[in-house]
């Protein structure tokens, strides 16, 4: 059933798999093995993102590099979704499937908010996020860190593309999880403040930075506390600004476009004429 | 219709009496046991290789580039040695001289790199044993091309680029494909970077698409040139960055100075 035909006949009770794009993905597959088309890349996040829990609360961190194969198609792109007031989600993979999938589930726990009259959960938000990604069995590449403060204090959990999940006190995630992981297993402890915390994130992201390909320039961070309170800092550390490099060059004046470096083969200048022959005036009735 | 008997089948051995049906051989491959196709007479090897898709080349990332002036040539490479997401080195030279007067600049796989170069080396001392001089650059050029073609059907996977002086002074810049095809230019760049770098040079040395008055450059103005090219290379190019080394060839010699990119 397409989209059109979806809503003529609504599925008032929704179960099971749905293979309503099978056909469709198998022409796809053999489109581009036929005709040797260039399918358009998905832009993956490389990534290194991370979350821990701390004394009072949790801090979340992510770098800010999108890259599609090994061009870096976004230098600053933000990577920290909201999705409750208290609760905030990473995403690694491909930009698309994190961004839709954590913008979906967050409007499901608005609705449920509104429908229950009570704080989300982390636990909620990440029962409604796994099952949606098991049901599309891995083909949303989204692998995510979730964190966040409710009633039964704070949580991070981490969600892999095909739905498992896991909870754990500290984790990373992204092709930079390794060299962010090995500052996390030297640096955590139990019962952090939260000066220490925040720093400890920010070096596991900086060491992604700066030693995994697919992450860089800055390093974003998100303090969710018990108490309520969220301080999302986009650019907390940024090492990687462009400015100190280009001003050490002494410019060549080439680079410079003035007037005269491009042709102009024809100038034309046509005023707008604005006559009122082609105005009607009907008057508003309240 | 008259019935009709079926015929079954059974395998008979040597001595002509019946024999157990062939079970198909079990492969143990490096990924676990395999149950092999029974009608085959490799035994399904060749469904379960030791080996799958084994790659003798490994892309090691950088760009190179070189420019030739009126009476000098730059050659310029980034210092980053990678592999996959990884960064195996900040500080790697892909830039080697082969004689006094020209610079070979070399991206792509390191050790088919390294091979080149020692294959280069010892073939120019020979001919400076032979002729009791230094190779030309146009002689360098044409060593290289030849080499590189001679390993046509398994190539050095290595993106090349030549600059140096030629015998009367003038800048010259050779630009090469993995097998040897080459063609003597004004400027060039490869490696992964290329595709960032070339329209930048087109523009401002080839002076092309541009209406104003064309002028010959200093080798310090290209100096800074290429500096903010490989900046550039090096905020899209994941594979570009840590250092770049820029070297300026003359009749009098090689200068080298290194300059410090972005290392994320």
């Amino acid at each position: 059933m397409s989209e059109i035909t979806k809503s003529l006949n609504p599925d008032t009770k929704p179960s099971g798999f749905s293979f309503d794009n099978a056909h469709r993905n198998t022409m796809i597959e053999q489109a581009a093995m036929s005709s040797n088309a260039i399918l358009p890349m998905a832009t993956k996040t490389g990534t290194t993102i991370v979350g821990l829990v701390y004394k009072g609360g949790v801090v979340l961190g992510a770098d800010t590099r999108a890259t599609g194969g090994s061009e870096v198609a976004e230098k600053n792109c933000e990577k920290i979704h909201y999705m409750a007031p208290n609760i905030y989600c990473c995403g690694a993979g491909t930009a698309a499937d994190t961004e839709k999938t954590t913008e979906l589930i967050s409007s499901q726990l608005e609705l449920l908010r509104m429908n229950t009259g009570k704080e989300s959960r982390v636990v909620t938000a990440c029962t409604m996020l796994k099952r949606m990604l098991f049901r599309y069995q891995g083909h949303i590449s989204a692998a995510l860190v979730l964190g966040g403060c409710d009633v039964n204090g704070p949580h991070i959990y981490q969600i892999y593309p095909h739905g498992s999940t896991g909870k754990l006190p500290y984790t990373t995630m992204g092709s930079g999880s390794l060299a962010a992981m090995s500052v996390f297993e030297t640096g955590w402890t139990e019962g952090m403040e939260e000066g220490d915390a925040v720093k400890l994130v920010q070096r596991s992201i900086l060491a992604g930075v700066f030693n995994d390909l697919g992450s860089g320039s800055n390093c974003d961070t998100c303090v969710i506390r018990t108490d309520g309170t969220v301080q999302y800092t986009r650019g907390a550390v940024t090492p990687n600004e462009t400015q100190p490099l280009r001003d050490a060059i002494n410019h060549s004046d080439r680079l410079n476009m003035g007037p005269g470096t491009t042709v102009v083969l024809d100038t034309k200048f046509t005023p707008r004429k604005v006559s009122l022959e082609d105005v009607t005036v009907t008057e508003m009735e309240t | 219709m008259a019935p009709f008997r079926t015929q079954h089948q059974t395998n008979r051995n040597a001595a002509g009496g019946p024999s157990l049906p062939m079970m198909p051989p079990i492969i143990h491959s490096s990924e676990g046991p395999v149950m092999a196709k029974a009608d085959t007479i490799d035994h399904g090897v060749t469904e379960a290789p030791y080996e799958r898709g084994f790659s003798p080349y490994d892309f090691n990332g950088g760009t190179t580039l070189a420019i030739a002036g009126p009476d000098y040539a730059v050659v310029a490479a980034d210092t980053r040695l990678s592999s996959g997401y990884e960064i195996l080195s900040r500080n790697v030279s892909k830039l080697h001289a082969l004689t006094d007067g020209c610079v070979l600049g070399s991206a792509g796989c390191k050790t088919d790199v390294d091979q080149l170069r020692s294959v280069l080396d010892i073939k120019q001392k020979i001919y400076h044993h032979n002729h009791r001089k230094q190779m030309s650059t146009p002689s360098v050029a044409q060593m290289l091309g030849n080499t590189l073609y001679y390993k046509r059907f398994f190539p050095y996977y290595a993106f090349n680029v030549l600059g140096g002086v030629d015998a009367e002074g003038k800048g010259a810049v050779y630009s090469y494909d993995a097998i040897g095809s080459f063609e003597r230019t004004g400027y060039s760049a490869t490696g992964s970077g290329q595709a960032y770098i070339i329209p930048l040079l087109d523009n401002v040395i080839g002076h092309k698409n541009r209406a104003d008055e064309n002028r010959d450059l200093p080798a310090e103005e290209v100096v800074e040139i290429v500096k903010d090219a490989f900046v550039t290379a090096g905020e899209r190019d994941i594979y570009t960055g840590d250092a770049v080394e820029i070297m300026v060839i003359t009749k009098d010699g090689i200068q080298t100075t290194t300059f410090d990119l972005k290392r994320d």
